[in-house]
């Protein structure tokens, strides 16, 4: 482990909990990880699981209404939870950039798409309206979008889903953000563009020395791409550690059951998906336990009365919550 | 977008052709001799052979009607018998009061509107939107023959500016600043009703877009709640306002008489309760024909500005 001051962001405790009608609604509780510099971590889960509360929390992107947030997020050396929306507007863009799940609805319809990423260097960085333009096209450029100067002008339904993610992701990269949060950046998208729009992810962040968190629903997406992998599940991280350790030494049986239900890696033509049997649970009425043991094969009585805590595995940085854990000769899930 | 305009071009040919087959019958459908009805008790024969050439009545009915769409085009909407004056030169003296007082009130509307609007959606339910809501709904309850009355009892007594003598209204050629002052009520009744309006229409289209995700992205990037505001929620926003403002102005147009009789201001709507009357279908007939023609050029106008605003609308 690095020095704590080299992490470009440090999560601790960080929960995140709507004011609803049917009571408070805990969509993202106790999380705590970290992220070096140029480091690319996975957050995997089921839809639901919390990952967009949680990236979205992670920036200080929550709505401002009826939200409560605990816990510290250290983004650079500055404390995200609590901050003034004028605070982290200065931090927006330059420190951290999102990329949104639907790029059908993060880019406004009646807007430019050279007018969206203009603004951003205009606004944040003070250039001037000629070099704004000419960084722009540079900028679709980058993403692989062709005849950039003609896009320059099109509106965004002038242009396909996997060409507007590419233009989510140019925005997201227009001040040169340290962190990237790609939140499900190729859902919706086919299977073909995906691998693009990923690969792209990659090759930027080495060229720009980026750290990225990327969230997925399917472990197939991470597994290649990132060197540490946050299973979550009900807003909780059920296992964490390096992607190698969570592939091929996973403890907790919803890792597993994820595991089995996304496309094998190594045979993606496969694309056959085994879902977990049974829904995620109702985080409005959450039990005291684990809250996987509805669904859980391997249930006991203690797991319905007592939430297991994350302990340590046997690999450094591996940890997971579970009373019956798998045991770790397990190996097969990787390949 | 281009098939897009010529489509509706085509569209609005077709519907000022039935107007005008409309305004047209309006005279025809007039019982008795249509030439002694037209000109009134006491027609002269020179002047009922006059209009009988000008109507061309010895001809087939399909044949009048081009030989009067003929002289339309031309300019020529007939003679008054009972004022003597041309109907074009009537309408053409009272059309810009109705423009300028329709013009003055929906500056007056959209200036209080939107920004009020953007005000109330940013906290929807906060105090200022309440209470500006609040306001609006009141305002919306007060028909205009009364908001006229507490307007000229405030002007005139509170600010102690005489006003509604039978002549008040001045001319904007002469004295702009005395045109202004004689406009003023008529634009601020009419400015009321359409605000309220506008406030409503605007605060929750702005709401509803203020939700999207796309909001969300721009506030990531950075930008000011000002600039969001303006830049990002207000144009996607601002399509059902247009579409009202489309109506309402249209609705100004044909049915301004009562803020114009009330207030002695001698517009159309005016000149149509005048022209009613005293029997003076002729002119009547050019009204009508101006005002609807009007409506309709105004919300192909709003409809055109609107897919401008909105690219998604034409292309669906
Ligand atoms: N503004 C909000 N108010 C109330 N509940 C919310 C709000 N936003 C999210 N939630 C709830 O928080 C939970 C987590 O949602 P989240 O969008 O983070 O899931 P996700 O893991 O991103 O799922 P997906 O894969 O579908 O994107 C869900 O139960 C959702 O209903
Ligand atoms: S704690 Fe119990 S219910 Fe939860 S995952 Fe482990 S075995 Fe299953
Ligand atoms: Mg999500």
């Amino acid at each position: 482990m690095t020095d704590v001051s080299e992490k470009l962001l440090i999560v601790e405790d960080l929960s995140t909990t709507f004011a609803t009608a049917g009571g408070p609604l805990p969509a993202v509780a106790n999380i705590s990880f970290d992220l070096g510099r140029n480091e690319t971590i996975g957050i995997v889960g089921e839809s639901g699981s919390g990952k967009t509360v949680l990236s979205r929390t992670i920036m200080g992107l929550q709505p401002r209404t009826n939200v409560s947030v605990t816990g510290s997020v250290l983004l650079d050396g500055n404390e995200m939870v609590g901050a003034s929306e004028d605070f982290k507007r200065r931090l927006w863009g330059t420190e951290v950039a999102m990329v949104f799940q639907d790029p059908m609805t993060s880019l406004n319809p009646v807007m430019r798409i050279g007018k969206q990423i203009d603004e951003a260097l205009r606004v944040r960085l003070g250039m001037s309206k000629q070099d704004a333009k000419a960084r722009a096209i540079e900028l679709l450029e980058l993403v692989g979008i062709p005849s950039p100067v003609q896009r320059y002008k099109a509106y965004p339904g002038q242009l396909s889903g996997g060409m507007r993610q590419r233009v989510v992701i140019a925005i997201a990269l227009a001040c040169s953000p340290k962190l990237l949060m790609a939140d499900e950046p190729t859902t919706g998208l086919d299977v073909t563009i995906q691998a693009q729009i990923l690969n792209l992810l990659d090759e930027l962040k080495e060229r720009l020395h980026m750290s990225v968190v990327l969230v997925t629903h399917d472990l197939g997406v991470v597994a290649t791409r990132t060197s540490r992998i946050v299973v979550m599940y009900a807003g909780r991280i059920v296992e964490i550690g390096a992607t190698r350790d969570v592939f091929a030494n996973h403890r907790m049986p919803y890792t597993r059951a994820l595991l089995e239900s996304s496309p094998k890696v190594s045979n993606a033509s496969h694309t056959r998906l085994i879902t977990i049997p049974g829904r995620p649970p109702n985080l409005l009425k959450l039990t005291q336990g684990c809250s996987f043991a509805p669904r859980c094969s391997y249930a006991t009585d203690k797991c319905h009365q007592e939430r297991p805590e994350l302990q340590a595995a046997d690999q450094p940085g591996h940890s997971f919550a579970c009373w019956n854990p798998l045991p770790t000769t397990r190996g097969d899930s990787a390949t | 977008m281009l098939r897009y305009v010529i489509r509706r071009i085509l569209m609005l040919i077709g519907i000022v052709f039935i107007i005008s087959v409309g305004s047209f019958f309006l005279i025809h459908l007039l019982p008795g001799n249509i030439t002694a009805v037209i000109e009134g008790p006491g027609a002269s024969p020179e002047n009922q052979a006059k209009l009988f050439k000008l109507l061309g009545l010895n001809r087939p009915i399909y044949e009048q009607y081009f030989v009067w769409i003929g002289n339309i085009l031309h300019g020529n909407l007939g003679t008054s018998f009972i004022s003597q004056t041309p109907v074009v030169t009537t309408i053409g003296n009272a059309l810009p009061i109705d423009l300028e007082i329709m013009f003055l009130s929906q500056i007056l509307a959209f200036a209080v509107a939107i920004p009020m609007a953007m005000r109330s959606a940013r906290k929807p339910d906060g105090v200022i939107d309440r209470f500006f809501s609040a306001g609006s709904f009141t305002m919306l309850s007060v028909p205009s023959f009364i908001v006229i009355i507490l307007l000229v009892l405030f002007v005139s007594i509170k600010l102690g500016i005489p006003h509604t003598g039978p002549s008040s209204y001045v001319s904007l050629r002469g004295d702009w600043i005395g045109n202004l002052e004689s406009m003023a009520l008529p634009a601020i009744t009419l400015a009321v009703g359409s605000f309220v309006v506008y406030f409503r229409v605007l605060r929750s289209d702005l709401i509803a877009t203020l939700q999207e995700e796309f909001i969300t992205m721009a506030r990531s990037k950075g930008l000011s709640q000002r600039r969001i505001m303006w830049r990002h929620a207000f144009r996607p926003s601002s399509v059902a306002l247009l579409g009202a403002a489309g109506v309402n102005i249209g609705g100004l147009l044909a049915g301004g008489f009562v803020v114009q009789y009330l207030l002695n201001i001698p517009g159309l709507g005016y000149t149509l309760i005048a022209a009613i009357n005293t029997d003076d279908y002729l002119l009547v007939q050019g009204i009508v024909l101006v005002v609807s023609v009007g409506v309709v050029l105004i919300n192909f106008f709003f409809d055109f500005i609107i897919n401008i605003v909105d690219p998604r609308i034409s292309r669906e």
